[in-house]
């Protein structure tokens, strides 16, 4: 019985591998440059993946410092944000960012609306021609880039926004006001002429997403309850914090594909010490944060700590190809103590941000952007093959600084008032805060009618509709009443 | 505080001033969890004035000389809290 089965077996193998070999007789063997691409577009593919997944580290991070009541929304606004935003993108945005705008190439891309990997590409989206992977690579690398702008925009104004507000607002910045800055810095708009340092998007993605959420924070108010009479902040714990440095982990290993990935290709590229000095300066930004905590309050604040390796990745973002190992230490851990201040200022004049999103991703897309300007090796610009002047502790005196700052002042003016006009129009027409008993009663059930922990705010054993506890000794046909 | 009912409107304004309105009164409420309640009858309220478009200033002038002003509201909140307090006041027939 065996040997008929072996046999079986056997047979079943030769008879599946046949079409295989005669493929491999008629087909001729790849090329290195088919080798190459395939490397690199699986690389980008990974890349992407990992950048995609951190939506699940800013969800668990939404989650974690919102309150019981609130948690369903954070989720559905993290879902619904991802959909619009991967359709506004594909329309209009990828086009807006990387497409060849001809006159106007200096402010926006004008080509290439709906996305279409057909045609000459390289020629469309003049932008991304630097790398031979094809254009739905591109594509899904960059709009993954764009949800996590997006996504930053949100962490401000957690537990009192309407879910209307999110719908809106994400389509106006996925489909135009983020892709004008990525087209200026990454698409051959005016600061990339100027030669302006950005590499993975500290300027382009963080500051952007900072300065939108600032803008909103403004307009819709602190959380009922964040301040007493006299303006003293108050402090309103986030419910999970193992969730939140769940969500910190997750955008941490997120950032591997975000800095690295970066090269979009693999092959001669530098993406190992890319990612080795991303993660120094994590590791640096969570000495920061614990060194300011311990200095501030006498204890090691666990929601600050995670903000300092989120501000730091931030910071590196930036110049994670163009710094020594040392440099990015350093560039981390000022980014933990930059992130600790901001937030402790924010809070005090009244802008009230349950996640530290204006201080980590605002304050740590500046410094980054800055350090650019600072630490920039000679032989590492030379490497990745931008040639402008190295940072001013390497002899490139100011220039590469003053570009830089410009870089950051006109980028983050102008998505800071563009969100303004937009939530101002939001809030002249919808509003866009929920009324207060919902805001008391939870943004799950006013918004979205289910909690998102249905059994800690329902009490849903109750199975006899009134509330009164069943008595066990009540029996009837069917059972226990 | 002490509720009777949801209100018939309600907004918010700076510093964590939430505004409702019950069909017999309005409530002020402000301060870490709402611990500075004011109530107005709606039979004390002149005239509820609305100034600005986007953080408009939504001020309540009450017979007894005092006029409160919420600023930083949305307009549309603050539009439904004016024709809530107008709709109570003509319901009760207090327009002489």
């Amino acid at each position: 019985m065996r040997k008929y089965v072996l046999l079986t077996f056997v047979a079943l193998l030769l008879i599946a591998a046949v079409p295989g070999l005669a493929l491999a007789q008629e087909e001729a063997p790849p090329s290195i440059e088919e080798v190459v691409l395939a490397i690199d577009t699986t690389y980008v593919f990974l890349a992407a993946l990992l950048v995609l997944f951190m939506q699940a580290g800013f969800a668990m991070l939404e989650v974690g410092f919102s309150r019981m009541k609130n948690v369903g929304s954070v989720v559905a606004k993290i879902l619904a944000n991802m959909g619009i935003g991967l359709v506004a993108f594909w329309a209009v945005g990828f086009a807006f960012t990387f497409s060849d705008g001809g006159g106007l190439n200096a402010i926006i891309g004008t080509q290439g609306f709906f996305t279409n990997p057909g045609g000459d590409v390289d020629a469309t989206f003049a932008g991304l021609s630097w790398t031979a992977v094809p254009l739905s690579a591109k594509f899904l690398f960059q709009v993954a880039f764009a949800l996590v702008s997006l996504a930053i925009v949100w962490g401000t104004m957690l537990e009192r926004t309407k879910f209307a507000v999110y719908c809106i607002f994400a389509v106006v910045f996925a489909g135009l006001i983020y892709p004008i800055v990525g087209h200026w810095i990454w698409g051959g708009g005016w600061l990339a002429e100027l030669g302006m340092l950005d590499f993975a998007g500290s300027t382009v993605v963080h500051l952007s997403g900072a300065m939108a959420a600032l803008a909103g924070t403004l307009l819709l108010g602190p959380r009922i309850g964040k301040y007493d009479d006299e303006g003293n902040p108050q402090t309103i714990p986030g419910h999970n914090m193992p969730l939140a440095v769940l969500g910190v982990l997750i955008l941490w290993i997120g950032w591997w594909g975000f800095n690295s990935g970066s090269t979009m290709m693999a092959v001669g590229q530098t993406f190992a010490d890319i990612a080795l000095t991303t993660n120094l300066a994590a590791g640096a930004g969570v000495l920061g944060a614990m060194a300011m905590s311990y200095a501030y309050r006498r204890n090691v604040d666990v929601g600050m700590t995670a903000n300092g390796a989120i501000a730091a990745l931030v910071a590196i973002t930036a110049a994670c190809a163009f710094v020594d190992p040392w440099a990015s230490i350093v560039i981390g851990f000022i980014a933990g103590v930059i992130m600790y201040s901001t937030l402790v200022f924010v809070d005090k004049i009244g802008v009230d941000d349950p996640l530290g999103a204006i201080a980590a991703h605002g304050m740590g897309g500046i410094w980054g952007t800055l350090s650019c300007g600072l630490f920039a090796t000679p032989a590492l610009l030379e490497t990745t093959g931008y040639g402008v002047a190295p940072g001013l502790f390497y002899g490139g005196g100011f220039a590469q600084l003053g570009v830089q700052a410009l870089g950051i002042v006109v980028c983050g003016g102008f998505v800071f008032l563009t969100s303004y006009g937009v939530f101002a129009i939001l809030k002249a027409t919808i509003g866009l805060r929920v009324k207060p008993d919902e805001e008391f009663d939870g943004l799950d059930i006013s918004e979205h009618g289910v909690y998102g922990y249905s059994e800690q705010l329902v009490a849903t054993d109750y199975q006899n509709g009134n509330g009164s506890i069943p008595d066990p000794d009540r029996r009837t046909a069917e059972g226990t009443v | 505080m002490e509720q009777q009912g949801r209100p018939i409107a309600q907004g918010t304004g700076r510093g964590n001033t939430v505004i409702r309105v019950y069909p017999d009164r309005l409530e002020f409420v402000s301060g870490w969890q709402g611990q500075n309640a004011t109530s107005v009858g709606l039979k004390q309220v002149v005239e509820v004035t609305i100034r600005g478009v986007v953080n408009c200033t939504l001020a309540v002038e009450i017979n007894d000389g005092r006029r409160v002003e919420v600023d930083r509201m949305a307009l549309p909140d603050a539009r439904r809290i004016k024709s809530a307090i107008e709709r109570q006041k003509e319901t009760a027939g207090l327009y002489e």
